[in-house]
């Protein structure tokens, strides 16, 4: 197991930098995301108490924010694949 | 005993990669050019298949109360058609529609077809190595394809609609005239990085929800241990319940941002 650890750190070890600043970035896009959309729940479950009434187009609006917000994130993901993958050469 | 189970059996692997990037199938050369089909080509040919021959099974006869795969079709097609195209196209939602109804059909196709096991259960048939499923979208080149379509319709109808100049002047609202070049320069940045959003979008979702649950599964390889199994096999299966959400979702959005982006291009300006 060691040696496999070992030849798949071989690979990537050269940007090294790269692979942390990745990392570092995704989690802090992660943090944004999950407070946006934490944020969009709350807002959604407190105007469903208010008027349940028109539930299911507040469930659809919250659904469409929460996509759009984690489509955002994901464009972090990308990057961060990007600084990991991408190497000179 | 035990060893030899577990080699001779193996659907996971360590590389979570793997599993979602094109592998090539069979080359062939197209006058001078060297064509490598690969499984996303593949999958993409299987949907458009499956596309063709399920939805006019659907549309054979029309009947008042329709029943089984036309009444299935038919209230996707509905749902579309008033929940998502005439709030924000209006009138010319009979134009558009086609347009909607194909690209929200071809896009869970896509997804539903990366979320059927086919390599794994060749696998298990034939003991084959082989890559012939996986998600197409998690290709950044088919769901750039499908952004730029929509792209292309967008500006197109509104330069069918407004002749090229006046469809150009419409970009930019009514501003003073200082900031105009500013705005014009902001709207034309941003009609241009809609379809790389909408492209990246899809792209990202897909290709995040393949590589979890290949780690997932990968994992027991790493740990090489009986009881690593049953959570990740739990973890796997809850994963692919939300991949399966997010396989709706993500054609729903697609669909309903490119309505919008052709509402945008199609609104007249003193509206």
């Amino acid at each position: 197991m060691t040696e496999l650890a070992g030849s798949m750190l071989a690979e990537v070890s050269g940007n090294s930098l790269a692979i942390l600043g990745a990392s570092l970035g995704c989690g802090m896009a992660i943090i944004g995301a999950s407070i946006g959309i934490g944020f969009i729940g709350g807002k959604s479950t407190e105007a469903i108490a208010r008027q349940p009434q028109i539930g299911g187009r507040i469930v659809t609006a919250m659904i469409i924010s929460a996509a759009l917000i984690e489509g955002v994130t994901l464009f972090a993901l990308v990057i961060g694949f990007l600084a990991i993958f991408w190497t000179k050469g | 005993m035990g060893c030899q189970m577990l080699h001779s059996v193996v659907l996971a692997e360590l590389n979570p990669l793997r599993p979602v990037i094109a592998a090539p199938l069979f080359q062939f050369s197209v006058g001078g050019y060297e064509i490598v089909f690969s499984n996303h080509m593949l999958m993409v040919t299987v949907a458009a298949v499956i596309l063709l021959v399920i939805i006019p099974l659907g549309a054979r006869k029309k009947r008042l109360m329709p029943k089984g795969l036309q009444n299935l079709i038919e209230s996707v097609c509905v749902f579309l058609r008033e929940e998502v195209a005439r709030p924000i196209l209006g009138d010319n939602t009979d134009q558009f529609i086609f347009f909607v109804w194909t690209i929200f059909f071809f896009i869970l196709t896509l997804n539903l077809l990366g979320m059927v096991p086919t390599e794994s259960a060749y696998y298990l048939i034939t003991g084959r190595e082989n890559h012939f499923g996986g998600a197409a979208a998690t290709n950044i080149w088919i769901t750039g394809a499908l952004a730029s379509m929509t792209f292309i319709l967008t500006h197109a109808a509104g330069i069918k609609r407004y002749g090229l100049l006046k469809y150009l002047s419409h970009l930019a609202p009514k501003v003073p005239l200082p900031i105009l070049p500013l705005i014009y320069v902001l709207e034309i940045v941003s009609a241009l990085v809609r379809p790389f959003a909408l492209a990246i979008r899809l792209f990202a979702n897909i290709l995040a929800g393949h590589i979890i649950l290949a780690t997932f599964i990968g994992l027991i390889l790493i740990f090489k241990s009986w009881f690593v199994v049953v959570p990740s096999i739990g973890a796997v299966i809850a994963m692919s319940f939300l991949e399966l959400l997010v396989a709706f979702i993500q054609a729903y959005i697609f669909t309903l941002l490119s309505t919008l982006f052709i509402s945008l291009a199609l609104e007249s300006e003193h509206g």
